[in-house]
């Protein structure tokens, strides 16, 4: 994190809208990529998003440190992923059957289904990296930075996600060669 | 390479996305060449990252997101403009932030201070600042303004909102000329203000009268009315050094104010001092010139000016006399012309008579208050100083004489018998109670040179209990110190009281315990002994217990002085035990001491039976027997009481039982 990146973001939370834009243009996409990852619909994060730099903007006086601030706004991300996920749940388990036809249009090819099957039974945090990774193609340093990780961990963690993806879509992989 | 095999996943995961340094790069390739299951995990890897590559390339944000995201953010928050923008770009300020707090905590402050109705007002002080600017520029103001700052400070009520605006925008002095006149204006239109300059302009008139009146505190304010009759007279009471020569001096200041002394009247006293009074009269004008020399004679010791209006009253006997003297010509004419009857006319000389007795009286009234009006009266008191010193001294001697003797009517009479020219028995009482006790009381005056000789018989008629002498030195004719007073001594007067020596209280009182085989006998030995030291038994008892046990009491009594004799003595008649001595200390009083009697009571026994009834083996024995016996009787009295306790309970616990048997029998 440089010296003028930190700037922006302290004059962002003392209300510096134009620093707080700039935030948004530059990192509104790693966000829609955590939201994606916990939700894996596009329209939903999309509006997680944008709920969560809402509320971002206006609670920024909670954060003290500038440097936690892109910490602070993925959290708030992805708590806000959460709340949707949780509803779409509850939604989901009384219309399940509609919510699975429609959800998964037909135009979808069959390793694309397996893929998002496979996304899906990743942990949270494999997820959002993999997505932030190929959504974004971030350094692992700035994933790392982002979704708040040590030095180093993002190594093992894509590691591990891009390995159980590989275990699960074997079958998927075998065909096209 | 064990680390790469074991961590495969990671390496081709960083290996794809570009993340191997150069030499890791190297390394991983050489353990691909050598690992085959590594190798198929690379290929497979990387066919997943194609496959990731293409599918989420679909799912990734379209190019517009941003804008989207910035116009949503915008639409939800919208930006503020102008003032508001200006304000919160200010807020955002430190200093901006604490002057906001400091303004706000300061609001607090006032809103507090106007709820506890204290003075909440930074204001009036400013206004009091704008009033001083007016009052306070004698340079500017001239004479005429000096005389209108009243009226200016009425006004400047009316005008306190645009001069307060005035002296905010521009700094005081050149404000004050001009909202002054304004203010001028305004105090020409008003008439009040007018008013007020004029009182203003008067006040130096009234000042300067009374700086004059200041300044001549003597001199009497000239009377408002002339024809007013007033009565002055004043008391002046001084402390001279010498009367005569104050009577010489107050004489002449009479002359000076033209007044006279009407009388002087002097007193001496038994220490040679005067004291008298001269009463001046002064004409009223100077009376107060006059005190005022007067008290320069003598130390001023009291002073009192009273003025008494007799006007009404002069008038009123004026007007009376005026109808009698009309009634008097009547009667005198009635008396010319001769006519009517002899009885009539008598009847009017009578009547005559009685209305010039009345003229008479009213004319001397008149004449009086005149002269008392003409003439102030001045009662000067004169008293030489140190006139309380005392001429003389007489000392008074008192003298209380207690005494006890065997038979006090005898010496009440003995003292009777003392009484002569000199010496003078004022009071003499003998009483007798119902218990037979005699006392007698006595009182006498005796001739000073006769006292010392008196007394001392007095002392040898009895044995003397108290004897108090109290000296009184008496001032004549004053209070205090004197050196050359004379001392006279008066009579002596003596208080005597005869008692009985029986009443008399002991002086010591002893108790002992002697122990001896033979107390009857020791008892008698004991008055014997006692007899010889020249004391009296006052009481003995004697008595015998069932164990064998003497015990005598005997109470003596013997003067001190043979008291340690007597103590002595009693040690050849036993073993003496358990001596108590109490000695009674009058403090205060004259006690002959070695007479004083002293008593001792002592009590003379013998031990009886060597092994009591109460020791020894069947005692011991007998004593047991009882005790265990007792023990068994208490221990019965228990059990008897815990019967009592328990019974009730068990006989109904019992009974309930039985029952409920019965009931369960009866049912089989």
């Amino acid at each position: 994190m440089d010296a003028s990146e930190l700037e922006q973001y302290r004059a962002a939370i003392h209300g510096d809208r134009e620093a707080f834009e700039m935030i948004i243009r530059t990192h509104s996409r790693a966000l829609f990529a955590i939201a994606y990852g916990v939700l894996q619909n596009r329209e939903e994060a999309e509006d997680v998003v944008q709920d969560s730099l809402v509320k971002a903007w206006k609670t920024r006086w909670r954060v003290r440190d500038a440097e936690k601030f892109l910490a602070w706004l993925a959290t708030i991300t992805r708590h806000r992923a959460h709340d949707i996920f949780r509803k779409r749940r509850a939604v989901s388990l009384s219309n399940e059957t509609i919510e699975a036809t429609e959800s998964h249009p037909a135009d979808t090819t069959a390793i694309d289904q397996q893929l998002h099957s496979a996304l899906a039974a990743l942990p949270e945090v494999h997820r959002t990296a993999l997505i932030l990774r190929y959504f974004e193609e971030m350094d692992y340093r700035t994933i790392e930075n982002t979704l708040g990780l040590t030095n180093g961990a993002l190594r093992g963690i894509l590691g591990r996600a891009l390995a159980s993806m590989r275990k699960q879509l074997r079958p998927a992989l075998a065909s096209p060669d | 390479m064990a680390t790469i095999h074991n961590e495969i996943e990671n390496w081709l995961a960083a290996d794809l996305h570009g993340e191997l340094s150069e030499s890791e790069q190297s390394a991983l390739h050489a353990h691909l060449v050598d690992c085959a299951a590594c190798r198929k995990a690379h290929h497979e890897t990387k066919t997943m990252n194609k496959i990731l590559e293409e599918t989420l390339a679909h799912e990734k944000p379209d190019p517009a997101f941003e804008r989207r995201m910035l116009a949503g953010f915008r639409n939800r928050i919208p930006q503020r403009t102008g003032v508001s923008k200006v304000l919160a770009n200010l807020m955002r300020l430190r200093a901006t932030q604490i002057t906001a707090v400091a303004a706000v905590l300061l609001g607090l402050v006032q809103i507090g201070r106007m709820l506890t109705s204290e003075n909440a007002a930074p204001l009036p002080s400013h206004e009091n600042y704008v009033r001083e600017g007016f009052v306070a520029q004698p340079p500017q103001a001239g004479a005429t303004r000096a005389d209108q700052s009243t009226s200016l400070a009425k006004s400047d009520e009316l005008t306190r909102g645009r001069s307060q605006d005035l002296t905010l925008n521009e700094p005081p002095p050149p404000a004050a000329p001009a909202s002054r006149s304004e203010l001028d204006k305004e105090a020409a239109a008003r008439p009040m203000g007018l008013a007020a300059a004029k009182v203003a302009a008067a006040t130096p008139q009234n000042l300067s009268r009374a700086e004059q009146a200041e300044a001549k505190p003597g001199e009497t304010p000239a009377p408002a009315q002339a024809n007013r009759k007033l009565i002055r007279n004043a008391t002046v009471q001084l402390e001279i050094v010498s009367f005569d020569d104050a009577v010489q001096k107050i004489t002449a200041l009479a002359n000076e104010e033209r007044g006279y002394v009407a009388t002087t009247s002097s007193e001496k006293q038994a220490n040679g001092k005067l004291r008298g009074t001269v009463i001046v009269k002064v004409l009223p004008e100077n009376l107060d010139r006059f005190l005022q020399k007067v008290r320069g004679l003598g130390e001023l010791k009291n002073q009192t000016l009273g003025t008494e209006d007799v006007t009404k009253a002069y008038l009123d006997t004026d007007a009376r006399l005026k109808n009698a003297r009309v009634m008097e010509q009547r009667l005198v004419d009635m008396l010319k012309t001769k006519t009517g009857k002899v009885s009539d006319l008598l009847q009017v000389e009578k009547e005559l008579g009685r209305v010039r007795e009345d003229i008479e009286k009213m004319q001397g009234e008149l004449k009086y208050w005149d002269s008392q009006v003409q003439f102030a009266t001045v009662t000067v008191s004169l008293a030489e100083k140190e006139m309380e010193e005392p001429a003389a001294f007489l000392i008074k001697e008192r003298s209380q004489l207690a005494l006890y003797a065997p038979d006090v009517e005898k010496i009440y009479n003995d003292i009777k018998a003392l009484a002569s020219q000199k010496v003078q028995v004022t009071n003499a009482q003998l009483n007798r109670d119902y218990s037979g006790r005699v006392s007698a009381t006595m009182s006498m005056l005796i001739a000073p040179e006769e006292s010392g000789a008196v007394i001392t018989r007095v002392k040898s008629l009895g044995r003397v209990e108290n004897f108090q002498t109290q000296t009184e030195r008496i001032a004549q004719g004053g209070s205090g110190m004197s050196e050359n007073a004379k001392t006279k001594r008066d009579k002596v007067e003596l208080n005597i009281t005869i008692s009985r020596e029986e009443q008399e209280q002991a002086f010591q009182q002893t108790s002992l315990r002697i122990r001896t085989s033979s107390v009857d006998e020791k008892a008698k030995d004991l008055r014997a002994v006692a007899e010889k030291q020249g004391g009296r038994v006052r009481s003995s008892t004697f008595s015998r217990d069932p164990n064998g046990r003497e015990l005598a009491n005997v109470w003596l009594r013997v003067p001190m002085k043979n008291y340690p004799t007597l103590m002595q003595s009693l040690d050849s008649l036993g073993k003496v035990e358990n001596v108590t001595v109490q000695r009674q200390d009058r403090t205060g009083t004259q006690i002959d001491e070695a007479n004083a009697p002293a008593d001792i009571s002592i009590q003379v026994y013998s031990q009886g039976n060597i092994v009591s009834h109460e020791s020894g083996l069947l005692a011991t024995l007998r004593r047991t027997l009882a005790q265990s016996a007792g023990a068994i009787m208490w221990s019965l009295r228990m059990i008897g009481v815990a019967i009592a306790f328990l019974a009730p309970w068990v006989i109904a616990i019992v009974g309930v039982i039985w029952i409920t048997q019965r009931v369960v029998r009866a049912k089989r």
